[in-house]
């Protein structure tokens, strides 16, 4: 059982490689190590605060990396001509979840730096779309855009605490505290109706846009709007568009991201198992020119996934008997993996062998058999 | 199918008729049934018992769609899941509590028993102030009595239990009630199951207010 789950997953790390190399991204390395005081400057980015440290032999704290995007952005270079596109296929260290313990976990992402324009953003959000559909089954990407929530605070006049609280009750949909908040807040009117509607707002993308459009009350609003619907158009016109739902309650931190920022979800998995945005604000912390768009997969997320997706052992489970005309046998087996099936052929039938077909040869080609 | 995870005893029960009014019902629970897991003849609903502070785990890790648990529970967990409402019911307060008279030495850390650690951890930290959590499992009101500690951190109903054990209330640190939680992934692959439900549960929220 624990092979078959890394087989599929090696097996979707391959075609994932695949898919992101033939649209020109080149692989990214990195060591395994970063100086600690990286991750403690930008903890907020990080998705856990813990972070694995050691001291080198200098006397310097390290730390087993906890993120890639950080250290892609670090190392970039200062000044850049159009677009770099980069993946990586990385372990990074983080607390399990569910215990207090340290796991290595198997990341794989996309980032594109530089000159962002309206198709780079689309094609990072196709490559998520069909990174989630590479991993079988019904999936949902979530997208929404921080110019909005921001551009609301903003045009209320909120302050950084402010903020940071109604967004932690809007990430968690929990619109009876957000207004209580508001409430004590003592936000105007005009403003508290409308932030305490950002907890409820997500659904299929054309009605919960249009349910946006009557909140919207400046520049920043509209141009987030514009941009949501730009995406829309595009992702609908190369047919994508009926996994995407708009849900702003998705929010990300303000001092890294601004612009469209999106989850994904896979069937079977309980949490996130994909997620990105655009961080132009990370890019300028660093002092790189130009701007930034990705996301990373969650490959120890996908591994209850992908262990559920068909319990077989082999597609065909195929028969013959030693006497038959091997030359025949041979292509036959063949032919079934031309057609993408697993195939086990064997002459003696194992034991505890779970075939979704069983095959018997009978002379000149393989027929089912009970 | 909406896979509901309630918590056992009085809570679940109250929380139970609630969900049956909404049209949840389940003809199973009515009657006195040992399972822990009992499903309705249409399969529109099944319902998981589960401990209290369970009911929060099952549904982040997706073992349940939805559940309702205390909001103390919750924030002792830290669970990350979406809290859609507060049902209105089970309701009191986190509550610092001391002896009759009680005045804390400021030079000192101070002693707090609890069975919320990390919520009174938060706390205090908010408020600068040094302390030396003693956790337990039940009879909170012991440990000062004893010696065991200075001050309690716990919810408080009514304050008879303090009031008989000669203790009294001296700070809140915030209300609670029930609420309605619900798993970040059925929210988006079974959200035509979770948002009727949670619509046919605000109507009766607001029905009461009004009554």
């Amino acid at each position: 059982m624990e092979q078959r789950t890394e087989a599929r997953r090696e097996q979707l790390m391959g075609r994932l490689r695949g898919l992101y190399e033939s649209l020109g991204y080149t692989r990214f390395s990195m060591r395994r190590f970063e100086e600690y005081a990286l991750y403690l400057e930008n903890k907020s980015f990080l998705k856990s605060e813990s972070v694995l440290t050691f001291t080198n032999p200098d006397g310097k704290l390290m730390a087993l990396k906890p993120d890639v995007t950080l250290s892609i952005v670090k190392h970039a270079r200062k000044e850049r001509e159009g677009v770099e596109k980069v993946y990586y296929k990385e372990s990074v260290y983080r607390l399990a979840p569910t215990a207090r313990e340290f796991v290595e976990i198997d990341q794989m992402g996309v980032e594109s730096l530089g000159a962002i324009d309206s198709y780079a953003v689309s094609e990072v959000l196709r490559l998520a779309i069909e990174s989630l559909r590479a991993v079988g089954g019904e999936y949902v990407l979530d997208v929404s855009h921080m110019g909005f929530a921001s551009g609301l605070m903003e045009a209320a006049g909120l302050t950084a605490e402010q903020k940071e609280r109604l967004f932690t009750l809007i990430r968690q949909k929990n619109a009876h505290e957000l207004a209580l908040a508001i409430a004590e807040e003592k936000i105007a009117p005009f403003y508290a109706d409308r932030i305490a509607k950002l907890a409820g707002l997500s659904g299929t993308f054309p009605e919960t846009l249009i349910r946006a459009e009557q909140l919207a009350v400046s520049d920043e609003m509209e141009q987030a709007l514009g941009e949501l619907r730009a995406l829309y158009t595009l992702l609908t016109a190369v047919g994508l568009a009926d996994c995407l739902q708009l849900d702003f309650s998705m929010l990300n931190d303000l001092s890294y991201y601004n612009g469209i920022v999106f989850q994904g979800y896979v069937q079977g998995s309980p949490r996130v198992v994909l997620s990105g945005g655009r961080y132009d604000l990370l890019m300028r912390r660093f002092g790189k020119e130009g701007d930034a768009i990705g996301f990373a997969l969650y490959l120890d997320e996908l591994t209850r996934v992908l262990a559920d997706r068909g319990a077989w052992d082999a597609d065909v489970l195929a028969l013959y008997h030693s006497t038959d005309d091997l030359a025949k046998v041979n292509a036959s087996v063949f032919a079934f993996v031309a057609q993408g099936l697993r195939v086990f052929a064997t002459s003696t039938r194992p034991k505890d062998f779970h075939a979704a077909k069983v095959m018997a040869f009978d002379g000149e080609t393989f027929k089912e058999v009970p | 199918m909406l896979n509901i995870a309630l918590p056992k005893g009085r809570l679940g029960d109250k929380v139970y008729k609630l969900f049956s009014a909404c049209g949840y019902d389940c003809s199973v629970m009515e009657t006195d049934d040992r399972r822990l897991v009992l499903s309705d003849e249409g399969g529109k609903v099944q319902y998981l018992l589960v401990k209290p502070s369970d009911v929060a785990i099952y549904v982040e890790h997706g073992a349940a769609d939805v559940g309702v648990v205390g909001k103390d529970v919750l924030l002792e967990g830290g669970n990350d899941v979406y809290e859609l409402l507060d049902l209105g019911f089970g309701v009191c307060r986190m509550c610092v509590a001391a002896p009759v008279g009680f005045r804390a030495d400021l030079s000192a850390p101070l002693r707090v028993a609890t069975k919320y650690p990390a919520i009174t951890k938060r706390y205090y930290a908010g408020k600068s102030r040094e302390i030396e959590i003693i956790k337990l499992n039940g009879s909170i009101e012991l440990a000062p009595i004893l010696g065991l500690s200075d001050v309690i951190v716990d919810i408080v109903e009514t304050g008879t239990t303090l009031k008989q054990n000669n203790l009294e209330v001296i700070e809140t640190i915030l209300p609670i009630s029930a609420r309605l939680i619900a798993n970040k992934a059925a929210m988006r692959f079974k959200a035509s199951n979770v948002n009727p439900l949670l619509a046919a549960l605000q109507a009766k929220a607001t029905e009461g207010e009004k009554a």
